[in-house]
């Protein structure tokens, strides 16, 4: 009788066991990974919202007491809004302009056939990989001399020379992955060279671009030693020279400065967030070309 | 929560004296203070820009720009007032002079005091400095050594003295049946290991290469070391009395009496495990003091405040006084004498100490009440009774370099973290020193 046979129970093949062990695996070393990475974050936000005496004296791994204490300090005393504003102007001219520019010298390079064009193009890169640190004196004269010093638009000028090497190098990259033939079909059809380079380049390119955007952003957003050197006045101040003048000697304000890390990060993490896919494919396309 | 913080903040501001809430009022007093002693003329010309030291307290901060701006207001002179953070100071100036944007005053510590007098950035200022002192009662003789240890003359005008104290949780020494402060070295290891109990540890000193770790120089200098001889030409760290200190500080490593860390610490390191309840001794400047009084009033109520304590061969606690400067590169060298003459006025130098750690720089100043509380008192103490920077070794810009440098930390750390043994760390410090004492001579 069918009914009084004992069904065999369902055997798992040894490859799908394993496979699945593979998986577990995997998941986990994700998790460690995933905890080492969140971990600071973590924390950077629970300190912002604890006491000081519970910052140093009663340390946990959350807040006994929540306050918003830390984030009122800041934004109230020590006008951290005004840095925020500092920071957003800066970056976004940085990168807009860097933009252009690099757009430009990047289509220069890979479009046209000029004398020394190899050796430009590898100057621009050295030109990326000199320490800033050799730099700032050098460029402190000649800010001064060109009466930009203490001045958000004179920030934004010498962010630039540090931002373009890098962009135009990724740029070129990215640019010699768009068949020249899209261009020339354009300009067939009666678009000039301008024309070819925003209809047509430029689009096919709108990765690259967020990618290099993005990169840039981040670098005018984060820096900190030219902004030490060439800000003086408090009105003027960046984010990252925000969070360092809370470090007076050999005073920490924890709480303020992980209240300052916390609204610092959050326009870069929307940022990256909304672009995080052209990102990744802008800067893998770009590193593997040219 | 936040109440109760805002209460605690209240209750410290409350605390300070009335110069403080006067500035805090809309800045009266400093325009008082400005009407009341303004010089008669001076040759005001285009904008005087002032970058002031940016300490921890922004009540002194706020104190300083008042005053210099109601100072201009009623001089008829354009005032910047900048804060500068202290960290920063030397790369802020390093460029401002190759760029020739320095300020027209400005404050600074003695290295950097030292550094441009030896490379002629800055004004003479001895008439300046000869009539602040006898129209206050005089320089303290430490601070008169401190500011005249240049050749060319007095470039800086004092105005404010610190140093580190010993601070010592009095609750859990005293649990123990010990009464600080410990009046030696010895002391502070032997009561360390008496009384600690981890994750609270004794010595919470850096040995890492940071300006905390150049008190371990004093210390050495303590037991009777030297960095080099008395001309300050040839180094002579190596010694039985370098030894004997080495001696020392290796066993209390080993017995384990340090925190975790200590010789990767930065310049932080000290305050936080202090104030994380994890130090029962630490060598403090005030600002430890300040963030205790303001955020856990238990520990600053537990905690005992005392000179540094004395070695074999006795005690060194060297004062480290800031000073005001006029560079060459000012724009009116006398409307900015006037300003720092000015800024020595009595009235607004007690409100300043009221919210700023600084212990006096003129004997007119002791009077103040502020020079009654634990720390202040303290920094009166070491001015009168401190040791000059440096001493028994000649400051000059080799010792100041050999400083910048942490040999003495770095020697400590060969032989604690590398197992060097003590001969050779003194052989490896000896030359690391004498290579930077010979660019100097």
């Amino acid at each position: 009788m069918i009914a009084g046979r004992v069904q065999p129970a369902p055997r798992v093949s040894r490859p799908r066991l394993f496979a699945r062990g593979q998986r577990l695996l995997i998941y986990a070393i994700l998790l460690i990974v995933l905890a080492a990475i969140l971990f600071p974050i973590y924390w950077m936000a629970t300190i912002s919202l604890k006491l000081p005496r519970e910052i140093y004296r009663q340390p946990s791994l959350w807040p006994k007491i929540v306050t918003l204490d830390n984030y009122r300090v800041l934004i109230e005393e020590k006008g951290f809004l005004t840095n925020i504003r500092n920071s957003l102007i800066v970056a976004s001219s940085v990168t807009v302009l860097c933009l252009l520019i690099a757009s430009f010298a990047a289509y220069s390079l890979v479009r046209f056939r000029y004398r020394f064009k190899g050796v430009i193009g590898r100057l621009i890169l050295f030109a990326y990989l000199t320490p800033t640190s050799l730099l700032f004196i050098p460029l402190s004269i000649i800010v001064a001399r060109l009466n930009l010093g203490n001045s958000l638009h004179g920030l934004i000028i010498v962010y630039l020379t540090f931002a373009l090497p890098l962009s135009t190098w990724l740029l070129s990259g990215y640019f010699r992955s768009v068949p020249a033939e899209l261009e020339e079909q354009a300009m067939v059809d009666g678009t000039t060279r301008i024309g070819a380079l925003f209809r047509i380049l430029l689009p096919l390119s709108a990765p690259g671009l967020v990618a290099v955007g993005i990169f840039t952003f981040t670098g005018a957003w984060n820096e900190l030693l030219l902004a030490l050197i060439f800000i003086t006045s408090e009105d003027k101040r960046t984010v990252p020279l925000a969070l360092q003048y809370l470090i007076t000697g050999d005073v920490l304000l924890w709480g303020p400065i992980m209240a300052g890390a916390v609204l610092s990060a959050v326009p870069v993490v929307v940022l990256y967030l909304l672009a995080q896919r052209f990102m990744v494919q802008g800067m893998t396309h770009g590193s593997v070309k040219g | 929560m936040t109440g109760d913080s805002r209460i605690t903040r209240r209750r410290f501001l409350g605390g300070v004296a009335g110069g403080g809430a006067a500035v805090l009022g809309g800045g009266r007093l400093a325009e008082a203070l400005a009407a009341k002693s303004a010089p008669a003329v001076i040759q005001g010309g285009g904008k005087l820009t002032y970058w002031g030291g940016l300490i921890f307290s922004d009540e002194a901060n706020q104190l300083l720009v008042d005053t210099i701006n109601a100072w201009g207001k009623e001089n008829g002179i354009e005032t910047e007032v900048v804060m500068i953070n202290q960290n920063e100071t030397n790369q802020k100036v390093s460029a401002a002079v190759e760029s020739g944007t320095m300020p027209d005053a400005l404050d600074m510590g003695l290295d950097l005091l030292l550094l441009l007098s030896n490379t002629d950035q800055l004004v003479p200022l001895d008439d300046l400095y000869d009539r602040i002192g006898q129209a206050h009662g005089g320089w303290y003789e430490s601070i008169d050594a401190s500011a005249s240890l240049f050749p060319g003359g007095r470039t800086g005008i004092p105005f404010g003295s610190s140093g580190n104290l010993l601070f010592s949780r009095r609750d859990v020494l005293e649990a123990k049946g010990l009464t600080p402060p410990p009046q030696t070295w010895q002391e502070v290891s032997d009561w360390s290991a008496q009384a600690q109990d981890p994750p609270l540890y004794g010595m919470g000193f850096a040995l890492s290469n940071v300006g905390d770790g150049n008190l371990q120089i004093s210390v050495l200098q303590s037991y009777g070391g030297r960095i080099a001889d008395d001309e300050g030409k040839t180094v002579t760290i190596k010694s039985e009395e370098t030894r004997e200190y080495l001696q020392w500080v290796s066993d209390a490593y080993k017995a384990g009496l340090f925190p975790p860390g200590v010789t990767t610490w930065d310049g932080a390191g000290d305050n936080q495990a202090y104030l994380s309840g994890q130090a029962i001794f630490i060598a403090n400047t005030g600002s430890v003091y300040l963030t205790a009084k303001e955020d856990d009033p238990e520990l600053e109520a537990a905690t005992h405040y005392a000179p540094l304590p004395a070695g074999p061969k006795g005690r060194i606690s060297p004062i480290n006084p800031n000073f005001r400067a006029i560079p060459k590169t000012s724009r009116d060298v006398e409307a900015a004498k006037a300003l720092i003459e000015y800024l020595a006025n009595p009235e607004f130098m007690e409100a300043y100490y009221n919210v700023a750690i600084y212990g006096p720089v003129l004997k007119g100043y002791e009077g103040f009440e502020v020079f009654t509380n634990p720390v202040h008192s303290g920094l009166l103490d070491l001015v009168k009774n401190g040791t000059a920077p440096g001493a028994p070794d000649v400051y000059n810009t080799a010792f100041a370099d050999f400083s910048a440098n942490f040999i003495v930390p770095k020697m400590v750390q060969r032989v604690v973290i590398d197992g060097v043994s003590l001969d050779d760390a003194m052989d490896e410090a000896q030359q690391q020193g004498q290579a930077i004492y010979d660019k100097y001579k």
